[in-house]
């Protein structure tokens, strides 16, 4: 296995600081190496040149580069040793510049003997590389999208119109979400359902989109690429196909009368209904639960398309991505005792505001106090009604109500110039485009502004009375109106638990679904090929919902146009020999990538390669195809092959951001003491116990594990599995009678360089103080011994 | 049954009466009390660092191992936010560090609740039923603080109570305000404002006698009723009981044993109306 080294001068970034030939004759001398060479700049064509040349001309199997960060050029130096007819992962880099020429600019010495360290357990590490090829698999180019809301009905048109196929699974008898029970809609103040209705009629017409309504997803099994999904539509009683949406004759006979859920109740429908008259599909559906089964709709209907005898059906898809665009579910407000919505007639929300203002609504666009059916003339809105508001247990701002409420009382002041219209907010939030010029619009239409949180409701003999503290007085009032609107906050579907286990979506603390990362992966989940769009990740207005589903759906034409999906060869695999089936490991993968049959089985497209479960197996069965245990075990022992300073120390650096830390310190020129000895790992999740073990029954003074800050993993929460292993071994380590500070781990950003280097600083202090490995240990025994002569 | 019993400093002084009566009440009901060891404030001294609440509480909550009673609405409610704070790990543990006892969850009760679950319906054990009494059922804020067990706006769980002993809630619509006692000593003219509104609006309410849960909610309306008569000029006369105290005249126990002559506006016209019709 003839091993190539290269160590690259950088110019003056590497050479000004280390010493290239003592560092070169010193490769040379290392195990399997069959040529050491010094370049200038490896990186540049003659240096990737000398590199194709030795692998010809010396037959090098496997190549080192000692040079910059791999994380700049590692893909450089892959791509060059492929052209020379290696396998691409026949590489290993060691960082001398950004985590050491640059870092050590006072210590030349030092940092010259910390770079022998680094070539070596390269070289060692590269002596266990193995070959490893990219899979590629077919993939499905159908996707499924969970929800027909706005959001999911933008995801379904863009894919569809891409060239897709869209399976759109929508659990109400209709689409359009809430968006097609509003009323006109902010900021604009254009009619809602004239804008959602066509792209409703669009998605049932389209060629590309199978509408499965009524329905629900009960199982997803696969992964990216191959998901097989299976659910069921539930009986409408009603055929489909037949239906002509006349829905009169039906439902004119139906001698059942039940509340409106699609008017939050103040309106009325019938047992056999269709939601609205914009309802897509236009097909009538019996309320079970409603129905007593007199079967006159079945005699009434023109088309005989009532069938009361019909069954669920089953379905089962298979798509290559998944978008979940489930939303919300508006607050209940009978939560808010003290506003006695739910008791009081006249106290509403603005949901049932919006349906009043609709001119096909339950009052035919009339504003009028439910008590008496008169107009109302003095109104009020109650802002931040389960939000903002840790007594109901929701903290967070549902970011739309302030401009719900702004819009409602624009709508009714147009309609009704004399109402006497008061909002009581806490702050009005009006921060999207054209929002403070709506706001504005609002004043100067007369309506009236108090700060105040609302304190309760009282009805005495049939009047509504506010009490409450006006902030900018300090006043104590108690103020009448005729009609209390509560402006109620948008919350987690309360059955998105359901869809969420089945996809293994993880829920944020306020109990949205949580997206991979909060700034700079907005539509996807911790789950490859699953995004999120919409309200399901957290309150929205309509326009970005739609730029959600758009965006979901761009995402998922990328991963799948191809109709391939090229797999990173690093994923772990299982050795079913070992393998006893504790299942430890199922739980522990962020990507639900293993499953255990008999035994274990990793999908290795679903697979990200963060190597949690490698460390975790208590059997020891499951190894990772990069990154393998043996790989790093070899470093941590070339690592520890010569002691050359005191305190060593081995750290594991995480990928994303750890490493990204070290490196910055590098190209920030931050200078800390040479004593660490730094491994790349993917995850601080993947340092398994007997790495630590190992490293310092070798003689490393300390072990530092270094992962994303907390809450920040790129995996989902390798960072507090390592934290727990950690603690484990800090007992370990105590029970033997080494200093449980031996072991340490810190979090830090890849923008964190300084941290970093305090780290490093802070625990080379602390081993100072602790003093060589096994100082302890020698002064437990003499402890022991003075006892011992102590005795008589 | 056999609980722990919180008394909480209110007991030593201004709540002597809800002390005895509790104890008297439980003894008639077969309710062994064991008095918690060595117990100290329940955390209300230090309501502004939750910290050191949680650890005043948590101290006697790791006293025993049985649910613990106490009367007094203000230790109900400090004892059970400590315990809500206390499944915090963080708190928890800075907590258990400096404790001798280690706190690991406590069930905390009302006697309210405990005196409602003792009685069946049409109990034999009531020898003076409160027959055409008129109750205003006064709760409080504190009860229903932090949320639990009962609806902060309509608990209903008192005027169940009043129902059993057959005495009549009468319908009190301020029954779950605050009683102004927190901001006595900052704004004593607007707690006694707002004692006076409670006090007003249950004379309006037709009660005869107003049944409280709390020492500071009977300290406001009972010990201060006539400075606010006299206020006001009105005369209010509407005696303020612990409910401890109106259960333990159903049962028949003494006003000795009930501490009634401690209270200030005395109920004995009340209780002799009760006795009178009794004999009839
Ligand atoms: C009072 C009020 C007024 C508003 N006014 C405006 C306005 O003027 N302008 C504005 O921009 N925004 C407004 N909004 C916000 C707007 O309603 C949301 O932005 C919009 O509804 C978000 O759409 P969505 O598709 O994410 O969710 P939704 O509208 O909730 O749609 C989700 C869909 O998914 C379906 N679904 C849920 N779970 C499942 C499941 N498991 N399987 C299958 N289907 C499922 C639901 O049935 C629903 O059809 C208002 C909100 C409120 C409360
Ligand atoms: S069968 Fe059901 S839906 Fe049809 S008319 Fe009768 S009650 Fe209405
Ligand atoms: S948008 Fe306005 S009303 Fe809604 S929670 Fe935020 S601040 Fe409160």
């Amino acid at each position: 296995m003839p091993i190539g080294v290269y160590v690259c001068h950088c110019g003056l970034n590497i050479a000004g600081v280390l010493n290239m030939e003592e560092l070169k004759s010193f490769a040379e001398k290392l195990p399997d190496v069959a040529v050491a060479r010094d370049l200038q700049f490896s990186c540049s064509d003659i240096g990737q040149e000398q590199i194709q040349k030795d692998i010809a001309e010396l037959k090098l199997d496997r190549v080192v580069v000692a040079a910059c960060s791999p994380r700049l050029h590692e893909p450089t130096f892959r791509r060059a040793i492929s052209k020379a007819g290696l396998n691409p992962y026949m590489l290993e880099m060691a960082n001398i510049r950004e985590q050491c020429s640059w870092v050590h600019m006072e210590q030349p010495a030092m940092a010259t003997e910390k770079a022998k360290d680094l070539i070596a357990m390269a070289v060692a590490k590269a002596a266990l590389l193995k070959p490893l090829e990219p899979e590629s698999i077919p993939v499905s180019k159908n996707v499924l999208v969970v929800g027909g809301g706005v959001a999911g009905i933008a995801a379904a048109l863009d894919l569809a119109d891409s060239g897709l196929h869209v399976f759109l699974v929508e659990r109400r008898p209709t689409i359009g979400g809430y968006m097609a029970l509003l009323t006109d809609v902010f900021p604009t103040n254009d009619c809602s359902i004239c804008v959602l209705g066509p792209k409703m009629s669009e998605v049932y017409n389209h060629p590309d989109i199978t509408l499965i309504t009524y329905a629900e997803v009960l199982g997803v099994e696969g992964s990216v690429g191959n998901f097989t999904v299976s659910g069921v539509r539930r009986a409408r009683y009603v055929d489909e196909k037949l239906c002509k949406g006349c829905i009169n004759e039906c439902a004119g006979v139906c001698p059942v009368e039940v509340p409106s859920e699609y008017d939050f109740g103040i309106g009325k429908r019938k047992a056999i209904y269709i939601p609205y008259p914009q309802a897509v599909p236009l097909v009538a559906c019996v309320d079970p639960k409603a129905c007593i089964g007199c079967a006159r709709c079945v005699e009434a209907c023109p088309a005989q398309a009532v069938k009361l005898d019909q069954e669920p059906q089953d379905f089962k898809l298979n798509v290559g991505a998944i978008i979940v665009a489930t939303g919300w579910q508006p607050f209940d407000a009978t939560r808010k005792e003290e506003y006695g919505f739910g008791r009081y007639r006249d106290v509403i929300t603005t949901l049932q505001m919006e349906r009043m203002l609709n001119a096909s609504g339950p009052t035919k666009g009339d504003v009028v106090q439910p008590s008496t059916g008169k107009i109302a003339e003095r109104v009020a809105f109650l802002q931040c009604v389960g939000s903002r508001d840790s007594t109901v247990g929701n903290l967070y701002c549902s970011r739309i109500c302030c401009m719900a409420s702004l819009k409602n009382a624009q709508l009714v002041k147009e309609k009704y110039p004399h109402t006497d219209i008061t909002i009581y907010y806490i702050d009005i939030r009006a921060c999207g485009e054209g929002y403070e010029e709506f706001y504005v619009r609002a004043q100067k239409l007369g309506i009236n502004f108090v700060r105040s949180r609302v304190s309760c409701i009282d009805e005495v003999e049939g009047e509504l009375f506010l009490i409450f503290e006006d902030t900018q007085t300090g006043e104590m009032k108690k103020v009448k109106h005729d009609l209390a609107v509560l402006s109620v906050g948008l919350e987690p579907d309360e059955k998105a638990d359901v869809l969420g286990n089945l996809l293994g979506l993880s829920r944020r603390p306020d109990g949205f679904f949580e997206i991979a990362h909060p700034k700079m992966r907005p539509v996807e989940a911790h789950i490859d090929g699953v995004f999120i769009a919409g309200c399901a990740s957290g309150p929205k207005e309509i326009p970005i919902s739609i730029a959600q589903g758009s965006a979901a759906a761009s995402k998922a034409v990328k991963l799948l146009h191809k109709g391939v999906l090229e797999l990173e060869p690093t994923s772990a695999y299982v050795d079913p020999e070992k393998c006893i089936k504790c299942k430890l490991c199922v739980d522990l993968c962020p990507k639900k990538a293993i499953a255990v049959k008999s035994p274990a089985y990793v999908d290795e497209a679903a697979c990200k390669g963060c190597g949690s479960c490698a460390a975790a197996c208590p059997a020891d069965a499951i190894n990772m195809r990069f990154f393998s245990d043996e790989q790093i075990i070899a470093q941590v022992q070339a690592a520890t092959e010569e002691k050359r300073e005191f305190p060593l120390i081995v750290a594991f650096l995480c990928n994303w951001c750890s490493y990204g830390a070290a490196d910055l310190a590098g190209t920030s020129r931050i200078q800390y003491p040479t004593n660490a000895r730094n491994i790349r790992v993917m995850c601080s999740a993947r340092v398994d116990p007997s790495f630590v073990l190992e490293a310092l029954r070798r003689g490393a003074d300390g072990v530092l594990i270094a992962g994303c800050r907390i809450g920040e993993c790129h995996y989902r929460d390798g960072n507090y599995q390592a934290l727990q292993r950690v603690n484990v071994l800090k007992g370990v380590l105590e029970k033997i009678g080494l200093d449980p500070g031996r072991v340490k781990i810190v979090w830090c950003a890849a923008s964190e360089g300084e941290i970093f280097a305090k780290d490093i600083r802070d625990f080379i202090g602390e081993l100072k103080a602790m003093g060589p490995i096994g100082t302890e240990l020698k002064k437990g025994l003499s402890e022991v011994k003075n006892e011992e002569t102590a005795l008589p | 049954m056999k609980l722990a019993y919180y008394p909480g400093c209110v007991s030593k002084s201004t709540g002597k009466e809800m002390d005895a009566s509790t104890r008297a009440v439980c003894g008639a009901l077969g309710i062994e009390l064991e008095e918690l060891d060595d117990w100290n404030c329940c955390g209300a001294t230090h309501v502004s660092n939750e910290l050191v609440a949680a650890g005043l509480a948590a101290r006697n909550m790791a006293q025993t191992d049985l649910p613990i009673m106490t009367a007094c609405s203000i230790c109900y409610s400090n004892l059970r936010a400590a315990a809500q704070r206390l499944e915090e790990h963080e708190t928890l543990e800075k907590v258990n560090a400096v404790l001798d006892k280690k706190y690991s969850g406590a069930r905390i009760r009302h006697a309210l609740d405990v005196i409602l679950e003792a009685l069946a319906e049409n109990d034999e054990r009531i020898v003076v039923p409160l027959k055409e009494l008129k109750v205003a059922p006064y709760y409080g804020c504190l009860l229903t603080r932090p949320a639990g067990l009962y609806s902060p706006e309509f608990p209903i769980i008192l005027e169940k109570l009043i129902k059993r002993l057959q005495a009549e809630p009468v319908d009190f619509r301020l029954m779950t305000i605050c009683c102004g006692g927190p901001i006595f000593m900052p704004q004593e003219k607007a707690a006694e404002d707002i004692a006076f509104k409670i006090l007003s609006e249950a004379k309006r309410a037709g009660a005869e006698v107003i049944v409280t849960v709390c020492p500071l909610c009977h300290l406001m309306l009972d010990a201060k009723q006539q400075v606010l008569e006299q206020k006001h000029g009105v005369r209010i006369g509407i005696p303020v009981l612990y409910v401890t105290q109106l259960a333990g005249i159903a049962l028949g126990l003494g006003p000795e044993e009930l501490g009634l002559d401690m209270n200030s506006v005395s109920p004995m016209v009340v209780v002799e109306r009760m006795y009178a019709r009794l004999s009839e």
